[in-house]
């Protein structure tokens, strides 16, 4: 096993015994799955570089010189080849896309292995091992000690070169394995994973590698922050040529969030029927169905036959969101009704669309909420509604896949509710995390070092001292862990209007805050009892916590509901922080009261 | 579309590669520029006015250097650096940036206790909500917002304009000052040259340039634009320093009254220019340090995560950028925690950070100029003759200055 980075800089040393050089890259051929090393760049005398064929010239290799198989006047040079890449030129410390696990990546090092006398590369370094051995082997040597102290292994991560993609790189005229996954290969959904991580100028090349096709596809798989920046980025003819294969709905999206003139250009290099239905889709609100869904519906009439409607379909309707419902309207293409593609299939081809129609048809509204009509499609589980203005014409429809959008959307509002993170999709747990380990700690550093320098104020004695901070940590705990009840149910309850009245909560509230004071009145007296402490300040500490605890209590149900107010949306701070606030006004209390006790009591 | 919003849309358009520059350039002036500025003013009066002007230009060049390897190759600095030389240089390179940025944070939140305890918060307050302020605008804000705020802060700078035209200084005595070199031929007059070079010229401000034109997508063909935003911006920062300099030389000067620290000046300004002039002082450093604040942590670890790989920025949450946000989260409370621990001499944090920032700036300029002439990398954008005269000269100056400055230090002189 060789790694590059030990290799760079070893000498190559002749038949003869005489070093002519220094090791300064080595290439590959790019054909197989573990390329083999086909050439040996060095620096001769005053930085010369010379490349040797590894196969004529290279008798054998190891950790401290390659040797060749002929003396300096033996040897015949060599140059590049296009479709060899160079290991330390092309990607030690280049970021590469890892097209298996999906992630941008820097390489710190190449591993390479010897099998019978031909060295093949087996894959890029990634992890945090690679970069220890770079700065030193000794280093990397010591770290996988204490790792095995710890029984624990220090893992390699390797990259194998068919999953590598390079972005400095153009490897089209380079010939690769059959199993060679190149970025733009792969499902539009992980190219846009990848693209999201990519900075622009290393989007813009990946873009160069997608047909039009495949952008279209990447681009509506983009999370909606980078749509609007990545088409912006792109020339205006390829962006207008690529809206104009994306679904329209989508299209007009990404036009709304552009700058003026940028989408006036746009709309004006695409072709009329596509711009003129863009820009009805833009007159739509933002979050009604109006501007979520297609214009692209396929209509028929009462009249037609079903052989009729199927040549329709074929004829006409081929790059539609969906064809399994067809509609049914009157010749000012006011709705009339619904046949799906079964009723169709189980009919006879003569049998007229209206004797198999169902009048009795789910429609939304042009400026109902997106939200209504995305649960109207889940309740009864519709691929497609249609949507219809108020004289109940047929101006649209919203598919299946709009609707899952819409709904992601709206859990992560509730989400964004409970946690004040606005892009909080798919971060249940990130910032679940986040709220409670590393914020808390901090708030715990910063809060232990305050109470610190307040106790030493005016604690009476030591005793004294170590019964109020033994509670510290009860009473935030307490204060937090109630405060996130009180807000919890109040996300639960959602609607404004179902929220239970102020004094109602407030009253419940206060008795479990009641009890749970009592409670940890009973625990506070217990052990300090039980611990020997001074009687003043046992007392002082046993009324001091429940008092703080029952302050958060209240100030727990009062805040967020009169923040919360009537739209809910508006709210958007951190569940997290709010508690930590509220443990921070406990805190305060049981100081204060502590303070003021130990005062009357007299220390 | 509404013409209100299209208008907006154009404008904004328009300003799309206004921003890196001046944010780069204005966190500059941060809570240990203030107070060097305010020193150097009370103790010389105007004598070092025409050092700001002759820095000026030395400033622009090394920022417009910056901003043009971003824009040409849409990389940070600190990803230049490892991909042109390799992992043990480009190590170095950021341990000393981090050392550099966590000091110079500490500084930031000293400052912000300082302008708070003028206002009367005590900074056991003032500090830890300033740094959960901070952390929130940092990770709840996508990058835009973040910029709109940071904009919006590094106008208070005018603050410091206004607090100027209030000493209601000798004004024909200034614009003489700035054209008519002077020099006191003392070791403290030398020391203090070296420090305002030093916090003019911080290391960080290249990181944070360039950073912020890769980020913003901004090409080398929209370079010409985006350079005038770096330009204005460092030419801005300066005369914001200029007139720091101006109020505390016609105010604490004459009445010979030496200063260490911002606050010292903020409160000596008071008997004799006004109560004004002290908030208006105030408002400035606390803008100046929240801006930094904000700033630095998140300019190390964007530098950082690039160089050795890992995910970052603003779009990216803690399971996918875990070094990222954990590098900005534990430096921005680590360093108000510092500021917290009684007893903490905050002008030494400072000094050690004015220390670390001074050896780190002849390496990253070298590197700088290494890369910027590498044709490998720039293509046709490498510098020319008379820029790497003008670029090599500055950088000679800014390691004889730090050399003199460590000695100095070294030595206990000055």
């Amino acid at each position: 096993m060789y790694y590059l980075t030990q290799l760079l800089g070893k000498p190559v040393v002749d038949a003869a015994g005489q070093t002519i050089g220094t090791i300064s890259d080595i290439a590959i051929s790019t054909g197989e799955v573990f390329p083999r090393v086909t050439s040996l760049a060095f620096l001769g005398p005053d930085k010369t570089p010379f490349m040797l064929s590894w196969r004529k010239f290279v008798d054998s290799v190891d950790e401290e010189r390659v040797t060749l198989n002929t003396d300096r006047a033996g040897l015949r040079f060599s140059y590049i080849q296009p479709d060899e890449v160079l290991l330390h030129r092309d990607l030690l410390n280049k970021q590469i896309v890892d097209t298996q696990g999906m992630k941008v990546v820097r390489v710190n090092d190449l591993k390479l292995s010897e099998s019978r006398n031909q060295l093949r590369l087996l894959g890029a370094e990634v992890g945090a091992r690679s970069v220890l051995r770079a700065l030193s082997p000794r280093l990397e040597r010591f770290a996988s000690r204490v790792a095995r102290f710890f029984h624990a292994e220090l893992p390699e991560t390797v990259i194998a070169w068919n999953y590598m993609d390079l972005l400095e790189r153009d490897l089209s005229s380079v010939r690769l394995s059959v199993t060679h996954k190149r970025l733009h290969e792969l499902h539009p959904a992980d190219v846009a994973d990848v693209l999201e991580q990519l900075s622009p100028s290393q989007r813009a090349k990946v873009f160069e590698h997608l047909d039009n096709a495949q952008a279209a596809d990447a681009i509506s798989e983009l999370e909606d922050a980078f749509q609007a920046d990545v088409i912006d980025d792109l020339g205006s003819e390829r962006a207008s040529d690529i809206l104009e294969m994306m679904d329209p709905d989508d299209a007009a999206d990404i036009i709304g969030d552009l700058p003026y003139d940028k989408a006036e250009a746009l709309l004006r290099l695409m072709g009329v029927d596509q711009s003129s239905t863009i820009r009805r889709l833009l007159g739509y609100k933002e979050k009604t169905a109006g501007g979520i869904m297609t214009p692209e519906v396929t209509t028929v009439t009462e009249e037609m036959t079903v052989q009729q409607v199927i040549e329709l379909l074929r004829r006409e309707a081929a790059d539609n969101e969906t064809i399994y419902y067809i509609y049914v309207v009157e010749d000012d293409s006011s709705l009339v009704g619904v046949v799906s593609l079964r009723d169709l299939v189980m009919s006879e081809p003569e049998t007229t669309v209206r004797d198999i129609v169902h009048r009795d048809v789910f429609t939304a509204g042009v400026d109902d909420d997106q939200e209504d009509v995305a649960e109207l499609m889940s309740k009864y589980d519709l691929l497609a509604v249609p949507v219809v203005d108020e004289t109940g014409k047929l101006l649209g429809i919203v598919t299946v896949d709009d609707a899952l959008d819409v709904l992601e959307e709206e859990s992560a509002e509730d989400l964004a509710l409970a946690t004040g993170a606005d892009r909080a999709l798919d971060t249940t747990d990130a910032w679940g995390w986040l709220g409670r380990t590393s914020g808390w700690l901090t708030i715990w550093g910063v809060t232990g070092v305050c109470v610190a320098l307040l106790l030493g104020r005016f604690a009476p004695t030591l005793r004294g001292l170590f019964a109020i901070v033994l509670f510290v940590p009860l009473v935030m705990r307490l204060a937090e862990e109630v405060s996130a009840h009180s807000l919890g149910m109040l996300i639960e309850a959602g609607d404004p209007a179902e929220r239970p009245p102020l004094h109602r909560r407030l009253l419940v509230d206060l008795l479990v805050g009641l009890g749970i004071a009592a409670v940890s009145s009973l625990i506070v007296f217990g052990t300090l009892e039980a611990l020997g402490e001074p009687r003043k300040a046992v007392l002082v500490v046993t009324a001091a916590v429940p008092v703080s605890v029952l302050a958060a209590t209240i100030a727990g149900t009062l805040v967020p509901y009169i923040a919360l107010g009537k739209d809910e949306t508006s709210w958007r701070v951190p569940s997290s922080l709010l508690s930590a606030g509220f443990a921070l006004l406990a805190l305060a209390v049981y100081l204060g009261m502590a303070a003021y006790l130990t005062g009357v009591l007299g220390a | 579309m509404q013409p209100s919003t299209s208008r907006r849309n154009r404008i904004l358009a328009t300003l799309a590669v206004i921003g890196p520059g001046i944010i780069a350039a204005s966190a500059g002036n941060d809570s240990g520029g203030i107070s060097t500025y305010s020193a150097a003013g009370a103790r010389y009066g105007y004598k070092m006015l025409w050092m700001m002007v002759v820095m000026t230009p030395a400033f622009m060049i090394i920022q417009e250097m910056a901003g043009r390897m971003g824009a040409v190759t849409g990389k940070g600095f600190s990803a230049l650096i490892r991909e042109r030389f390799g992992v043990r240089p480009t190590f170095l390179a950021m341990l000393l940036l981090l050392a550099s940025n966590a000091a110079c944070t500490v500084a930031e939140f000293a400052g912000v206790a300082a302008a708070m305890e003028l206002f009367g918060v005590a900074r056991y307050l003032s500090v830890p909500i300033a740094a959960a302020v901070v952390w929130l605008l940092v990770v709840r804000g996508s990058y835009r917002n973040v910029e709109k705020v940071l904009l919006g802060l590094s106008s208070v700078f005018i603050a410091y304009v206004i607090s100027a035209f209030m000493a209601k200084p000798d004004w024909l005595a200034v614009s003489r000052a700035i054209v008519v070199p002077s020099v006191v031929p003392t070791s403290g007059f030398i020391a203090m040259a070296i420090g305002l070079t030093g916090t003019t010229i911080a290391p960080w401000m290249q990181f944070l340039v360039q950073s912020n034109i890769v980020d913003k997508g901004t090409t080398i063909k929209e370079w010409r634009v985006a350079r005038l935003d770096v330009m204005v911006g460092a030419l801005a920062a300066n005369l914001v320093a200029m007139f720091i300099i101006i109020t505390t030389g016609a105010v604490l000067h004459p009445a010979g009254i030496m200063v260490t620290s911002a606050k010292e000046a903020a409160n000596a300004l008071a008997p004799l220019a006004g109560h004004y002039a002290t908030l208006l002082f105030a408002i400035g450093l606390l803008a100046a340090s929240v801006l930094s604040a904000a700033v630095l942590p998140l300019t190390a670890s964007y530098a950082i995560c690039e160089a050795f790989g890992w995910e970052s920025g603003l779009d990216r949450d803690w399971s996918e950028a875990p070094v990222f946000n954990g590098l900005y989260t534990v430096i921005i409370f680590g360093a108000a925690a510092v500021i917290l621990i009684p007893g903490v001499n905050l002008i030494s944090i400072m000094l050690v950070s004015q220390v670390v920032n001074g050896m780190m700036l002849p390496f990253l300029l070298i590197f700088m100029m290494l890369i910027i002439n590498d044709r490998a990398i720039m293509g046709a954008h490498v510098n020319g003759p008379v820029h790497n005269i003008l670029a090599w000269g500055t950088i000679v100056v800014a390691i004889a200055l730090t050399v003199l400055l460590l000695g100095m230090t070294v030595l206990g002189v000055g």
